[in-house]
Order: C-alpha cells, then sequence, then structure tokens
C-alpha cells in the first residue's frame, strides 16, 4: 500500500475516533460560573438595543412557527411581481430549518444581526441590485446552542 | 420560498455569531452561552488532537471561552468567522499548556526525535494502525507542523483558514502540511517518499 494511502487512512481513523469527543461537564459548569460570575462586574453599556435574554419563550415560538406557516409559498417566482407582498413576507420569519424543528427549539434566541443582502436573493425573495452589496438588518432566531432556525429581514 | 444554500446558511451563521460576540463584547454575558454551545467541541477536538491529552482540551476549551467573555472585543467579524478565531486563540493556549514557546525549535527532525522517544519508546515498532500510535506521532511533531496538521488534515479547516490561525502564507500552509506528512510518515515507519498532499481550497 502507498505510504500516503496508509496515513490518510490512519488519519482518517483518527479523525473519526474523536468526531463525537466533547469537553466534560466539569467544563461546562466552570464557563457557568465564568458567565456567573462576569455578571456581576459591571460592564460597559450596550450600544444597541438588546432584546433580554431568553426572548423568546415557548409561547412565542408557537407564534413564530404560525406566522412562519402564514408565509406565500414561492414567493420570489416572479421577480417583485409584488413588491408590497415582498415586504409584507420580509417582516414574517422565514425557516431555514424544517418547522417541526421549530417548534422543538422550545427556549430559542431572538438576535438583531446585519446578514448579507444576497441572503434575501438566495431565499428568493427579490432585492434592489443597485444595494446588492450592502448588508440587511434581520432578526435570527436560534436555538439555545446557537443553531439558525429562522430569519427575518427588517428593511 | 427557496431553501438557503449550504454557503448561505455559513454567512447566516456567521453573521449571528458576530452578533453574539458583539452583545458578548458590551457586557451581555449570556449570549457567551450559545456560542460556546456551538464551539465548544470543536475547539475541544483541534485542543485533543493537538495536544493528545484530554485534561489539557478541556482546560483550554475553559481558556478560550474564558477570553472570549474578556476579550470579545477583539473578534473582528470583517476578517473572518468566528470559530477560525477561536481555534486561533485555542492554538496559542494549547501551546503554553503544552510547555511550548512561542518560537518554534529550529531543528525539526532531532527535534521530532527526541520528543517521540520521549513519549513513546516503542513508537518506531509497534503496530503502525494503531491509532493512539498516531496520535502520539502527531503530539511529536515540532508545533509549526502540527498546527498545519491538525487544522488541515484532522479539523478538515480550509488551506486559507489555516492561514489566517497560524498567522502565515497560503504557500507557508501548504509546504508546513507536506513537511508534517512526511515527518509523520517517517515517524510511523511509513516510507516518506512521496508526501504529497491534497488540494483544499
Amino acid at each position: 500500500m502507498h505510504p500516503d494511502s496508509r496515513l490518510d487512512r490512519q488519519l482518517a481513523l483518527l479523525r473519526r475516533s474523536v468526531a463525537e469527543a466533547a469537553p466534560p461537564a466539569t467544563t461546562d459548569a466552570a464557563i457557568a460560573r465564568a458567565i456567573a460570575a462576569a455578571k456581576g462586574r459591571p460592564r460597559r453599556a450596550s450600544s444597541r438595543s438588546w432584546i433580554a435574554w431568553p426572548i423568546a419563550l415557548a409561547a412565542s415560538i408557537a407564534m413564530i412557527a404560525f406566522a412562519i406557516r402564514q408565509l406565500p409559498p414561492q414567493a420570489g417566482d416572479a421577480d417583485a411581481r409584488d413588491s408590497a407582498a415582498s415586504n409584507a413576507a420580509r417582516a414574517k420569519f422565514m425557516p431555514l430549518v424544517p418547522v417541526a424543528e421549530i417548534e422543538r427549539a422550545g427556549d430559542a434566541l431572538l438576535v438583531p444581526a446585519r446578514v448579507p443582502r444576497s441572503t434575501i436573493a438566495e431565499l428568493g425573495l427579490p432585492i434592489d441590485p443597485a444595494r446588492a452589496g450592502d448588508p440587511v438588518d434581520a432578526e435570527l432566531l436560534l436555538r439555545r446552542d446557537g443553531a439558525l432556525l429562522a430569519v427575518r429581514f427588517l428593511d | 420560498m427557496r431553501p438557503l444554500s449550504r454557503a448561505a446558511l455559513t454567512v447566516t451563521q456567521s453573521a449571528a455569531d458576530a452578533a453574539l460576540a458583539a452583545r458578548v463584547a458590551c457586557g451581555d454575558c449570556d449570549a457567551l452561552d450559545p456560542l460556546y454551545r456551538r464551539h465548544r467541541n470543536d475547539v475541544y477536538r483541534f485542543a485533543l488532537l493537538w495536544s493528545g491529552a484530554p485534561a489539557v482540551a478541556a482546560d483550554v476549551v475553559q481558556d478560550v471561552f474564558v477570553h472570549l467573555l474578556t476579550h470579545a472585543d477583539d473578534f473582528d467579524p470583517q476578517r473572518g468567522a468566528l470559530l477560525p478565531w477561536l481555534i486561533g486563540i485555542a492554538r496559542n493556549f494549547v501551546r503554553r499548556r503544552s510547555g511550548f514557546p512561542e518560537s518554534d525549535p529550529l531543528d525539526d527532525e532531532r527535534w521530532t526525535q527526541q520528543r517521540a522517544d520521549d513519549a513513546t519508546p516503542d513508537v518506531a515498532i509497534a503496530v503502525r494502525q494503531d491509532v493512539e500510535q498516531l496520535r502520539r506521532a502527531i503530539a511529536a511533531l515540532p508545533p509549526r507542523y502540527r498546527d498545519v496538521l491538525v487544522l488541515v488534515e484532522l479539523a478538515e479547516r480550509s488551506y486559507a483558514e489555516t492561514a489566517a490561525i497560524c498567522g502565515c502564507e497560503l504557500n507557508t500552509v501548504r509546504s508546513r502540511l507536506s513537511r508534517a506528512r512526511g515527518l509523520l510518515a517517517r515517524s510511523l515507519g511509513l516510507h516518506d517518499s512521496d508526501t504529497s498532499v491534497a488540494t483544499r481550497g
């Protein structure tokens, strides 16, 4: 067997052997303690308004899931066919994962963010080509582990 | 509505990470929790593969996220995603905790042989396929080669990310990876006549 093949095979074995490796619970606890301790220290004031944590409770998840279900199907097929409808769609959350997963997420987080405008186009919604390079204000719905669930565009 | 492409999801997820990191920088400590949950395993695996020591890896994870808690404003999303930045910090901590100086020793081969002999006297004659043996052989690589080998081959970071994490040029990543594979093959008793590396973005 070629030495590189043997080396690659062994590297693949090693990769697989740690694929599920995770820090011990003691590390999780240490980080939780660090967060709690940091909360007690004075910090700089926030420069933007912020929605307190945890913002999205189970009830709001259900509401968001409802809003998601109200989305018009295939909104971007006929480029800017109805700009008003498009804007309305942007005000609602758009799921990035199956809706059932959002409903299961429970105590989710809502995070204001600036995302590339191309994300709107990726979702099939029309964008103004003149502003294609500008980021767009959005709100991201995240699972407690930070994974994306849904997005809502604000402008 | 179409599903987001993988690339768009990655970019949007990066925006979420950046927003959370900005919150941490503004004093919202709770914003660290989702970042920790999301990235702890990647940081841990990197440190584990680099050091070969679970206890060191666990300490490095703690170091990295406490650093994020106190230095989140050092993260600049314009320069890249959060995870490579965290791994770059982990790289510094794991070196420190493993007792390595910031500057690398120059005599790679003598250093490698000495570390291999110190760590595992029977490495050269043991069963080659053993994962633990490979892990030890990696732990015996000089740090600058170990960096690129762990990042590219095991943590599956791109060459560009690896270059950013290590603070070196893309070509340096390629040459170090080739050298790392050669040293590893020799340490494992595999003939290193060909140390070619796969191309990765």
